[in-house]
């Protein structure tokens, strides 16, 4: 039997659980020839600010540990180019397209989420990971009350589209964090996004990147995004979408035990942009050789090493 | 400059064979490709991301490295890369043997012949700072000329053989700036400005930023053209990840891998990156 791996995020059906995470997948098009982005469950673009952002200096990317740091600063073309450019080529072809919001205040981002909901875009992704300037700097992540507000005020604007809420990876309480946006009406939860992370050239004794400091993806966040994935999908009902280090079928069916409902595919894609299709093949021959007819019947089904 | 967001020549992902890999000096090889699939590599400025070890996450580096397009002979299908060892990436790639297999994603980018699509009919001063050096080979290669080739090495003994560049460029000034080696002591803006001096013509650069940077107000003083291969870390190549943003004297922005890496040096905010 061939196995079924659509899957349902609130009211969309993604025919596949594989997502381009935002930042590796340009808006959209870019890799067409590689990986055509309606062959995937969905694609979300770049973060999108209100209006233009034009990013860190360089050098904005660097490896370290087998992974990437990367302080790119999100730039990015603003809404508008977003709305006019970017999304009618992507929607022509019949995409799934999340937009990734970005802002400086609570306001961007209810601001951006009404202007999206006129939008086919179709859905929304926060990302709560950005400096949130009224508060000195820190992440509106880094606080749940303040991460909820946000999420309420936004979902209220959003209209009928759903809004999923991205998570940082270090926080105090991954679960409580979950909690809190889920109640304040966000229709799921992804995570993990970058782990902040340093690179030193000791002999020069500078940073690699022109921002300094920079977040960590790829292979070495793998098991750290797995963890929060687990105990944020044990805290809520609503679905969860994992990401960190995905490379391969194998590492998105972890993701999938651990609780997730659908995966997000990030640096892999920079490694090799035809990547998510050789997993999306390479997933469901996983699912028909482990006799597995859907995604929620592998969705949380983490046991212990001794447990029966 | 026009910037260029949907390129019309597509890259192609294909895995090539090494057919030699000859040292060109004392850091420095040339890495002789024998392609499965001919594509456009010919535009000079063109480059193409490499890979010698395995995929990523069982091998590493993570991701794929860029280097221009040396040289192109289509009709053997072989395609040159000039490579200098310096981290994991390149030293791998130069330690490959005869017959294995490399990953090789390209042409990527604009080349120069996207702003000057005569160039091959345009005399040009060539100038390039260190491994730079590698896609002046492909100009001069289809150029009806005449060029003349300005040549720069921090170090002298860096400078690539000798014997080798007089093969492929018939007209050179190679300096360096500690004066070892077969260079005259100075740096290459010395020798380009007393030629300069004596006639004027376009300027097409590649090298280190500091390099170029010095060559907009040469060639501003001159009122001749300048185009460079601009280099910047770049993690994807395709345009998707803006680790090779850059601004224009304008103030807006551009993707080096993309709407570079030839761009009109005139137009880039060197003081700004
Ligand atoms: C368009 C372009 C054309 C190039 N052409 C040539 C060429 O013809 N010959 C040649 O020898 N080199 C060329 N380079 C530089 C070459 O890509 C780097 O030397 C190489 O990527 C270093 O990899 P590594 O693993 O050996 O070094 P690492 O240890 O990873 O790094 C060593 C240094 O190389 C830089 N570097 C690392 N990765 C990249 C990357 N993806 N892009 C740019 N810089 C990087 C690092 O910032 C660091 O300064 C080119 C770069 C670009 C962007
Ligand atoms: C170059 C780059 C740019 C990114 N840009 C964004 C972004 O604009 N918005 C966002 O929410 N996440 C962004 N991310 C984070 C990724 O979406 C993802 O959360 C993270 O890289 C972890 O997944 P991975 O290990 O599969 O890459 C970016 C990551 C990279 C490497
Ligand atoms: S290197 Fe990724 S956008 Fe240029």
């Amino acid at each position: 039997m061939r196995p079924n791996l659509t899957v349902q995020i609130g009211s969309l059906t993604l025919k596949n659980p594989l997502i381009a995470a935002s930042g590796v997948y340009g808006y959209g098009l870019e890799l067409a020839d590689f990986c055509p982005p309606e062959s995937l469950g969905a694609v979300i673009l770049k973060g999108i600010s209100l209006t233009p952002w034009p990013g860190n200096p360089l050098p904005r990317a660097v490896e370290a540990a087998g992974g990437l740091v990367n302080a790119i600063g999100l730039e990015n073309m603003g809404v508008k180019a977003f709305l006019t450019k970017a999304l009618p080529p992507l929607k022509a072809r019949k995409a799934v397209v999340g937009a990734n919001v970005i802002g400086r205040t609570l306001d961007d981002y209810a601001q951006l989420a009404q202007i999206l909901a006129q939008s086919p875009v179709d859905f929304l992704e926060l990302n709560i990971s950005c400096p949130n300037l009224a508060q000195g700097g820190l992440s509106f992540g880094s606080d749940p009350d303040q991460a909820a507000r946000l999420t309420a005020d936004a979902v209220k604007k959003a209209g009928d589209k759903p809004v999923v809420v991205k998570l940082p990876p270090l926080v105090t309480d991954i679960a409580l964090l979950a909690q809190k946006v889920i109640d304040a009406g966000a229709t799921a939860i992804s995570l993990i996004n970058t782990v902040p992370a340093l690179v030193i050239n000791p002999r020069t004794r500078r940073a690699a990147l022109g921002n300094v400091t920079g977040g960590l993806s790829g292979p070495p966040i793998k098991p750290l995004a797995l963890r929060q994935v687990y105990l944020a999908a044990k805290a809520v009902k609503a679905p969860v979408i994992g990401l960190g280090g995905i490379f391969s079928a194998l590492d998105a069916a972890e993701f999938i035990v651990a609780g997730a409902t659908a995966v997000q595919i990030g640096t892999a894609i920079l490694a090799d942009p035809g990547s998510p299709l050789t997993i999306l093949k390479d997933l469901f021959d996983f699912f028909s050789q482990e006799n597995i007819p859907s995604v929620p019947s592998l969705r949380g089904t983490l046991k212990g090493p001794n447990e029966p | 400059m026009t910037q260029n967001p949907t390129l019309t020549r597509r890259p192609i992902s294909q895995t090539a064979k090494v057919l030699s890999l000859t040292p060109r000096g004392k850091n420095l090889y040339q890495l002789t490709l024998k392609l499965a699939t001919l594509g456009p590599f010919a535009d000079p400025g063109l480059f193409a991301r490499l890979r010698s070890w395995g995929p990523a996450p069982a091998a590493y580096p993570l991701l794929d490295r860029p280097f221009s397009i040396h040289r192109y002979r289509p009709n053997q299908g072989e395609l040159d890369f000039l490579i200098r060892p310096v981290g994991l990436g390149t030293n791998l790639l130069t330690q490959c043997r005869l017959g294995d297999p490399i990953q090789l994603l390209g042409p990527l980018g604009q080349g120069l012949g996207n702003l000057i699509p005569d160039y091959k009919n345009r005399p040009f001063y060539l100038v390039a700072g260190g491994v730079g050096l590698a896609p002046m080979a492909n100009l001069i290669d289809q150029s009806k000329g005449p060029n003349h080739l300005f040549y720069g090495e921090r170090e002298g003994q860096s400078l690539i053989d000798k014997a080798y560049l007089t093969s492929f460029a018939p007209n050179f000034t190679a300096v360096s700036e500690d004066g070892l080696g077969y260079g005259e002591k100075g740096l290459v803006t010395q020798s380009l400005k007393a030629a300069l001096e004596r006639e004027r013509r376009t300027i097409f650069a590649c090298g280190p930023q500091g390099l170029l940077a010095a060559l907009a107000p040469l060639a501003r003083s001159y009122g001749v053209n300048c185009y460079v291969a601009a280099e910047a870390y770049m993690a994807c190549g395709l345009g998707v990840c803006l680790s090779c943003g850059h601004y224009l004297v304008d103030g807006s922005r551009i993707r080096l891998c993309q709407d570079g890496p030839v761009v009109d040096g005139l137009l880039m905010d060197w003081e700004k990156s």
